[in-house]
């Protein structure tokens, strides 16, 4: 009977570990035909392209695909011979290097600055700051080519510079390139930092200015570490914008004057619709995504945190 | 009865199935039939269905035939009249994309059954990728007609005994002035109104005239940026001491020969002395755009469909004019316009396209509207005056004087399309970072040659 009582909980405790291996094998399949539908998406848009890419990369292929002659390291050779693309990567690294960091700081200043307004205030704000991103880039870019004309656009008007080539000038077409990147691309970090600072703990704020801490150190020592996370996406996302900026260049400038605001992002699009030379641009497209994966991966070691 | 419950859990099972079945149904694509309308926006997908035939038409914006006022259901609507066995369906593209698009449907292997433009595409780029079908079945009875207008013709629509392209229609490109602005500056007494030319001199003074008088904002602007409108400029070098751009074999080019570079040069010194100005960040259309505002008082980049597109926003006269030559001899850039057919492999469909081809350009009650419709000039000597007895005629007879000033073809020289970036890359050079010309040209040359 003993003998009996004591198998009873044995054989209950291994029904119910049966149970629960039923239970998870249930819950794992559930989780994973959620994931399927995402998990389809990125297989067939994201890693075959990729790996067509990488194929690709090593083919002298033309707009005849059927000809497509296999080419070793050809293609990536030439391109580190190549002074436009040199030119153009030097391009994408100063778009880059200017504009995350601005871009990062002038939102921060606008989300803490209008963090405190009237909530209607605030909603005005981020509509305002907002309004480039949902514009669309052609609108955007047909505006500020207005503004850029060298006769009748308005910069030149104000300036007193009539007839100054603004867009085709190799000293200031790839600084008004940058000037409407950051224009079209402060609203979605704004917004985050204005979400992102109504998460941050009130009191620790209180009991900080109570302990008599400066509105400076508030802010480095309790909101700074709190905003943390969203600092590190509007990094990631700015700086994979920044690389991939393509539309402003192919409708204000396609590249010129002389590859001055030519981009690795344009070089590749240059080389495979205008030169028809797919497998090069092919080579391009992996050192880009190459350069991307390694600067992502800096900011995320340098921005890491404890809980991001 | 009891009645089974579907938990939570199973509705969340079937719903996760039911979209991943549905993922792969909408990536896998389909290959039912079915029957297009014939409608715009269409894409190039096409089959056939039941004895009636699908196919597709893309057109790059030729007068009517394609842009914002596109008469391609009048055309389509008279084609189905005879041919309502056939239904085609049409998308317009534009010269800023249009190449892209194409490129993305080669690619994609999704082209259109027919598609209109040039021989420079449909030859030179597409033709030679073995990427079109051969039309010499309709070159055949219409050969000698279409020679009697213009061998060069003929033999820009052909590759090695392969003809690519039916054509259409035909143009030549030429610049044009602002009327007033140059009556005005007394710049008149340096052109030939008769017979639409100047010299090279007489252009150099007349600029100056115009830049002395202030009448216009500048005198003319070299758009060096872009990628369509390269005829314009390369006329007015080719033009201005007699160059040619390619050899006359069209296997070499040869911009960087003693004419072109003086060419060059003498312009590079107009700009200098702002009786020219040079703008890296303009293209064609903003060139013709400040032409329109009367900002410039000369244009480099005109011919009839132009000057009908900009009619409503002028305020003055263009006045169309050959390109200024040293020996008054001007010899214009050739526009030519027709149909190819992309090679599908499916016979009935490359059937049902030449017929719709033929019906366009040879039906004796379609073929002198579909010219109409472009705003150019017959390719078929048969076809005589389309515009006799029409509201256009007048209009018509201002380009047409200068239809004998059509100088060599050469649209068809290898690495045609590469050519055109290096072009507006080598004016940049010149013009705005001061290279020599000899040296652009040089590097022009080393880099678009085969």
């Amino acid at each position: 009977m003993a003998q009996i009582s004591a198998k009873a909980p044995q054989a209950n405790a291994s029904q119910g570990h049966h149970t629960s291996r039923v239970l998870a094998r249930r819950e794992t399949i559930s989780a994973y035909l959620f994931m399927l539908p995402s998990l389809l998406f990125f297989v067939g848009f994201v890693l075959v392209p990729m790996g067509m890419c990488l194929v690709y990369s090593f083919l002298d292929m033309g707009i005849d695909t059927s000809a497509a002659t296999f080419a070793g390291f050809a293609n990536y050779i030439e391109m580190f011979q190549d002074e436009t693309f040199i030119r153009s990567l030097w391009n994408t690294v100063l778009i880059v290097v200017v504009s995350v960091p601005v871009v990062t700081a002038f939102s921060l200043w606008v989300g803490s600055a209008i963090y405190p307004m009237h909530s209607k205030m605030r909603s005005f704000f981020r509509c305002v700051f907002y309004l480039p991103v949902v514009t669309g880039s052609v609108a955007v870019t047909v505006v500020w080519k207005w503004m850029f004309n060298p006769y009748n656009g308005l910069l030149n008007q104000i300036f007193g510079t009539v007839g100054f080539d603004w867009l085709g000038d190799t000293r200031t077409a790839i600084w008004c390139i940058i000037m409407i990147l950051f224009t079209t691309s402060i609203g979605q970090p704004i917004v985050l930092y204005v979400a992102a600072l109504g998460n941050v703990d009130r009191s620790l704020e209180e009991a900080a200015a109570i302990d008599g801490a400066t509105r400076l150190q508030i802010f480095w020592k309790i909101k700074w570490p709190q905003i943390m996370p969203t600092t590190l996406y509007v990094l990631v996302i700015t700086t994979i914008n920044s690389f991939q900026c393509f539309a402003l260049i192919q409708l204000l400038t396609r590249g010129g004057p002389l590859g001055s605001t030519s981009t690795l992002m344009y070089y590749i699009f240059d080389m495979a619709y205008n030169y028809q030379r797919f497998g090069y641009a092919n080579a391009m497209g992996v050192v880009l995504a190459i350069f991307i994966a390694i600067f992502s991966a800096i900011q995320f070691k340098v921005a890491q945190t404890d809980n991001g | 009865m009891k009645k089974r419950a579907i938990s939570r859990r199973d509705f969340l099972k079937v719903t996760g199935a039911v979209s991943a079945a549905g993922l792969l149904a909408a990536c896998g694509g389909s290959n039912s039939s079915s029957t297009a309308a014939s409608t715009a926006g269409s894409t190039a997908a096409s089959t056939a269905s039941g004895d009636g035939v699908s196919i597709s038409l893309w057109t790059y914006p030729i007068g009517s035939w394609g842009g914002t006022e596109s008469k391609l259901d009048d055309i389509i609507a008279a084609f189905n009249e005879v041919h309502p066995e056939i239904t085609v369906t049409y998308e317009t593209l534009d010269y800023q994309n249009g190449d892209n698009l194409v490129t993305s449907a080669i690619t994609a292997k999704e082209t259109p059954d027919i598609i209109m433009e040039g021989p420079e595409r449909l030859v030179s780029n597409w033709g030679v990728n073995n990427l079109m079908v051969d039309l010499s079945d309709l070159w055949a009875s219409t050969k000698d007609d279409i020679a009697a207008v213009s061998e060069s013709v003929v033999s820009a629509c052909q590759l090695d005994g392969a003809y690519y392209e039916y054509p259409l229609c035909m143009t030549t490109h030429c610049m044009a002035i602002n009327y007033e602005v140059f009556e005005q500056a007394g710049a008149l007494q340096y052109l030939d109104e008769d017979t639409r030319t100047w010299t090279t001199d007489n252009f150099v003074k007349a600029m100056e005239t115009i830049r002395d008088s202030g009448l216009a904002a500048v005198p003319g602007i070299i758009y060096c940026g872009g990628q369509g409108g390269d005829q314009g400029t390369r006329a007015l070098v080719n033009n201005l001491y007699s160059g040619t751009y390619t050899n006359p074999e069209h296997t070499e080019y040869t911009i960087n020969s003693p004419e072109n570079v003086k060419a060059l040069e003498l312009l590079k010194s107009m700009v200098d002395n702002r009786s020219l100005n040079a703008n890296a960040g303009f293209q064609a259309s903003d060139e013709l755009q400040q032409f329109a505002n009367g900002t410039a008082a000369v244009t480099f980049c005109w011919n009839a469909s132009n000057k009908a597109q900009y009619a409503s926003q002028v305020t003055f006269t263009p006045y169309a004019m050959a390109f200024p030559s040293d020996d008054d001899v001007p010899e214009l850039c050739g526009g030519i316009w027709g149909f190819g057919i992309f090679d599908s492999g499916d016979d009935a469909r490359i059937q049902a396209a030449k017929t719709f081809i033929q019906f366009v350009c040879d039906d004796e009650n379609q073929a002198a509207e579909s010219v109409r419709l472009t705003g150019f000039f017959p390719v078929k000597e048969s076809l005589g005056d389309v515009y006799e007895g029409t509201d256009q005629a007048e209009q018509m007879g201002e380009f047409a004087s200068l239809m004998p000033y059509l100088g060599d073809y050469y649209n068809v020289t290898p690495n045609w399309t590469a050519q055109r970036q290096n072009w507006f890359n080598m004016l940049q050079e010149i013009m705005v970072n001061g290279t020599p010309a000899q040296e652009a040209a040089d590097a022009f040359v080393a880099a678009s040659n085969p």
